[in-house]
């Protein structure tokens, strides 16, 4: 019984291995988005995405540290992206990101 | 409704002074005291139980869940595609939902569904614009949309 | 006995809900360098992503309470923030893209919002 539980301890190290690896993978794709991508959309998408994909890694290293301390920057880095999207998403639709005059 | 959940409350908090216990677990005991009777004396008080909304919604929420598993699926069957082919379009869909709450609610659905993606809304609410990725089965998309999403906005908010 | 048998099941659930949320997260990413015009990147945006790091979240949630038997609503509460604020984004960013005029890929030009706009210029 305990060699099955350093079995799937190895296991949980090796998926956590690969996770970090993918995620990495996924950010060079990204980031190539972001220096080719044609238009502004388009790297607008790609930052956004890029703050999920912070997210997923702090979560690993939240794994690999065994630390709950990280829990708050998971939240804090989404709610950070998710005002950066929509402060990028209305420049580009206006120009301006505050807009005075409001008809 | 509000009226019903204000009568629950305070049943859950005469329970925890009745048992002279002030924890959690005595506010949750006389919570569910208190659906019990509204649930009896449902008779006595105005409008239908409340749970039944509660219900419905936990109903839209599994209905999300589930659309949201079904479009990841067909994305990412299109990804892995050797040659992917598409014929994207954008097309109009009447709305029949009035205020801003539900049209927001709606627009969040018909993105995480599958092959459809909300861009904007007319600017009298009467029409939503939808981008979609097989252009040829819109009239499917419509119904499918009008059937299950519309209606269980209705059936929670009205 | 019964408490490593609840690790192990444990460990595995853990290491599967992470593995599937970074095959979700790297075919959104995937999606966004193949697809060929911004609204169809939209789509591998905002729906493979959402779904992958909840998956990720999920998996944390569970290894935290096995490890040190925390109950952490901050994690389940960045999984709700992020089921209702992804679709919002990606709203966003398609009407900006197309009132800054990035003219969608589309099959025999099926385009009802700018006709929809084309008129509205024309009546004001």
């Amino acid at each position: 019984m305990t060699d099955a539980l350093a079995i799937s301890e190895r296991i949980l190290d090796i998926s956590i291995l690969i996770s970090i690896v993918g995620i990495s993978l996924s950010l060079i794709l990204l980031v190539y988005r972001i220096i080719k991508g044609p238009t502004n959309p388009d790297r607008a998408v790609a930052l956004d995405a890029i703050g999920v994909n912070l997210m997923g890694v702090v979560a690993l290293v939240a794994i690999v540290l065994i630390s709950s301390k990280l829990n708050d920057v998971v939240l804090l880095i989404g709610i950070l992206s998710f005002l950066g999207t929509l402060a990028v998403a209305k420049y580009l639709e206006a120009g301006v990101i505050i807009d005075r005059d409001r008809d | 409704m509000a009226f019903q959940i204000v009568i629950n409350l305070i049943i859950a908090c005469m329970w925890m002074f009745l048992n002279e216990s002030y924890t959690f677990a005595s506010f949750v005991a006389g919570y569910l005291w208190g659906i019990l009777l509204l649930f009896l004396l449902n008779r006595f008080i105005p409008d239908t139980f409340y749970l039944r909304r509660v219900g419905k919604v936990i109903k839209l929420i599994f209905l999300f869940i589930r659309e949201l598993v079904l479009s990841n699926i067909e994305i990412v069957k299109l990804v892995y595609k050797r040659q992917p082919q598409f014929e994207p379009g954008i097309f109009m869909l009447p709305l029949d939902l009035k205020s801003n709450w539900e049209i927001t609610l709606l627009a969040n659905l018909i993105t995480l569904t599958p092959g459809t993606l909300s861009v904007a809304i007319a600017h009298d609410n009467s029409h939503i614009f939808i981008h979609a990725m097989h252009i040829d089965d819109i009239d499917e998309s419509i119904r499918s949309i009008k059937d299950t999403f519309e209606k269980a906005i209705m059936e929670v908010t009205r | 006995m019964i408490e490593t048998g609840i690790d192990i099941t444990l460990n595995i659930s853990v290491s599967l809900f992470i593995l599937i949320g970074t095959f979700f997260v790297l075919s959104s990413s995937l999606g966004i360098a193949r697809f060929p015009d911004i609204y169809t990147r939209l789509h591998a945006a905002t729906k493979a992503s959402t779904l992958g790091i909840s998956s990720m979240l999920i998996g944390t949630f569970l290894f935290l309470y096995a490890e040190h038997d925390i109950v952490s609503g901050k994690l389940l509460l960045a999984i709700v923030f992020i089921l209702l604020t992804a679709p919002v984004s990606g709203h966003m960013i398609s009407r900006a893209a197309h009132k800054s005029g990035v003219k969608p890929v589309t099959a025999n030009r099926s385009d009802a919002y700018e006709d929809a706009l084309q008129k509205h210029r024309k009546n004001s």
